[in-house]
């Protein structure tokens, strides 16, 4: 069943211009990212003293840097995939096609999910001619690769989560994407709160709530039990809120 | 004990949202193999009554039963027993006929997924539009392929929310046809605003208005019980004078007209008697030609629109 649903969204996007435009998009836009970052910390090595050189870390400067920019292009293109996923088809009425058929709401929120996920796997694939770029300039580190692809991922699955939760509150897709880009920006902006919080406590827990410091730990190759539990609990908590939402018609 | 012949059982069901009541303690039942029409004016609660049976609303109170078992959205085996076409059709425009109606019947679990579409499509003419893109056919089409995606999962209960609104003549016609073939083996619930299409249709039929039951049951005992008395049409030459029939029973003069060379009286009488063979006899005593003698049936829609009020 989730295979037939996963089927229909995945040849619903690629039937469409828009799955293209966005792959289009967010392959040049991350292109010119990582073009400007390299030529910034190219002239950053050829302006220093030779023996200052090395202070400045290739994959601090270019490699993290980028994967956190393509974290930030997320907050943009995530909630333009998932706010159309239950808004139209409510504003359509099409949704009632699947509660018509012997079909779990919890199915349907999965294959909806696995199927905006596959689109953002696709994306990042497009992104995969940067580790032979970086394989070019001498960093063989494919570990710290492979850590920061996962830190995107896992925040990508977390927005796609939260952006569909958002989706299943209107029919209008605009209010849908515009819920998705505010609770990622809190989630963000949480973690900013914990820091400048003066209250140890208060600051730790907000610390925890938001994505920032998590992503962060990822990203330098440093995953944690309680960052994969975060992450897992995240995705979880906003599926289950999604087929409470739907479930709504029921009450 | 399940008294099986009555395939449908709507019990009481209430829908209430904040502030309105939509449907109140509407009762009726749909026996087996019947095409029952359900009518009423737009906002009258026809579709949310239909969505309860479907399974895709719940009833604040009250109670659906289908095939003996009760009706609750959470049901999913119920699904396959309900092929549904609401007033707007749950269409995807962006995917081809063929690949829809496949989707339908994964999604409800058919075996034989190509054949059976393959079945539906050649049963509504949708064949030489199977690669097309929904979004691309005409209203009409549009309309088939809603009911195809009713019919592919072949459930033995059809709920059809006015399927022939806003379609061409000829289109109207061949899917009555097609809806009348369909109750050879399936039990339909029919609604629609085209009061000879369901005196056409149905031998059953139900009438809501501000969401409360106004009539339900065999449209001949409909018939009969909101004609009111006797009435008939007379007619006789174009200049001759219909005689004094009070010796038979009081009645009135509701409507008189010239049709070619013939006088017609539609008469009322208070009394239900047949009292034709009578009015014969006295009428020709008088020397007056009896043209034309019979029973006159009220229109479906005078029915219709005493129960909901509207007639003034």
């Amino acid at each position: 069943m989730i295979w037939t649903l996963w089927k229909k969204e995945i040849d619903s996007y690629f039937s469409s211009p828009l799955a293209y435009v966005l792959i289009g998009l967010f392959s040049l836009i991350s292109g010119t990212f990582f073009f400007n970052l390299l030529i910034t910390y190219t002239d950053g090595i050829q302006a220093m003293p030779q023996q200052m050189t090395e202070q400045i870390s290739f994959v601090e400067e270019v490699v993290l840097r980028l994967f956190a920019n393509i974290n930030f292009l997320f907050l943009l293109f995530i909630p333009l995939i998932t706010m159309k996923l239950f808004s139209e088809e409510r504003r359509l009425e099409t949704i009632d096609l699947y509660w018509m058929s012997p079909v779990r709401e919890w199915q349907v929120v999965l294959a909806k999910g696995l199927a905006a996920f596959t689109l953002i796997l696709a994306m990042l694939f497009m992104t995969m001619l940067f580790p032979l770029i970086i394989w070019g300039v001498g960093v063989k580190d494919f570990s710290l690769l492979g850590a920061a692809y996962l830190s995107v991922t896992l925040n990508a699955c977390c927005y796609i989560s939260l952006g569909l939760f958002c989706s299943s509150l209107s029919a209008n897709q605009i209010i849908a994407a515009l819920l998705s880009v505010l609770g990622i920006m809190f989630l963000w902006m949480i973690t900013w709160g914990g820091h400048l919080n003066s209250n140890y406590l208060v600051a730790e827990i907000f610390t925890y709530i938001g994505i920032t410091s998590h992503f962060e730990r990822i990203l330098r190759g440093l995953i944690g039990t309680q960052d994969i539990i975060y992450y897992f609990t995240f995705i979880f908590f906003f599926g289950f809120l999604t087929v409470k939402s739907l479930s709504r018609r029921n009450w | 004990m399940v008294n099986m012949d009555k395939i449908l059982v709507v019990d009481g069901i209430t829908k209430e949202y904040p502030g309105r009541t939509a449907v109140s303690n509407v009762s009726f039942e749909v026996k087996k193999g019947s095409i029952h029409g359900f009518l009423g004016p737009n906002g009258a609660g026809k579709s949310t009554t239909m969505k309860m049976i479907a399974g895709l609303l719940p009833a604040t109170t009250g109670s659906i039963t289908l095939f003996g078992e009760k009706v609750e959205p959470e049901k999913l085996k119920m699904k396959n027993l309900i092929g549904l076409l609401p007033e707007s059709a749950p269409l995807y425009l962006d995917m081809t006929v063929e690949n829809y109606l496949k989707l339908v019947a994964k999604l409800h679990g058919v075996k034989e997924t190509q054949l059976q579409v393959d079945k539906v499509m050649t049963e509504l003419s949708l064949t030489e539009v199977r690669k097309r893109i929904i979004g691309n056919l005409s209203k009409g089409y549009r309309q088939r392929v809603g009911l195809a995606q009713a019919l592919v999962f072949d459930a033995p209960f059809l709920i059809l929310d006015e399927p022939t609104n806003g379609l061409d003549p000829q289109t109207v016609v061949e899917l009555r046809e097609f809806i009348k073939k369909l109750a050879a083996n399936k039990t339909i619930l029919f609604s629609s605003h085209v009061l000879p299409e369901v005196e056409q249709l149905c031998d059953q039929i139900t009438i809501i208005h501000q969401g409360r039951i106004r009539a339900s049951g065999d449209l001949q005992e409909i018939h009969r019980k909101f004609r009111q008395g006797l009435v008939l049409k007379v007619g006789i030459g174009e200049y001759e004078t219909l005689p004094d029939l009070t010796t038979l029973g009081k009645y009135e003069v509701t409507q008189e007209h010239i049709v070619g060379k013939e006088k017609q009286f539609h008469l009322v009488f208070e009394d239900d008697r047949d009292c034709r063979s009578e009015i014969g006899k006295l009428v020709i005593s008088k020397g007056v030609n009896l043209l034309t003698l019979q029973v006159e049936s009220p229109e479906l829609e005078d029915i219709f629109l005493h129960m909901t009020e509207q007639k003034k």
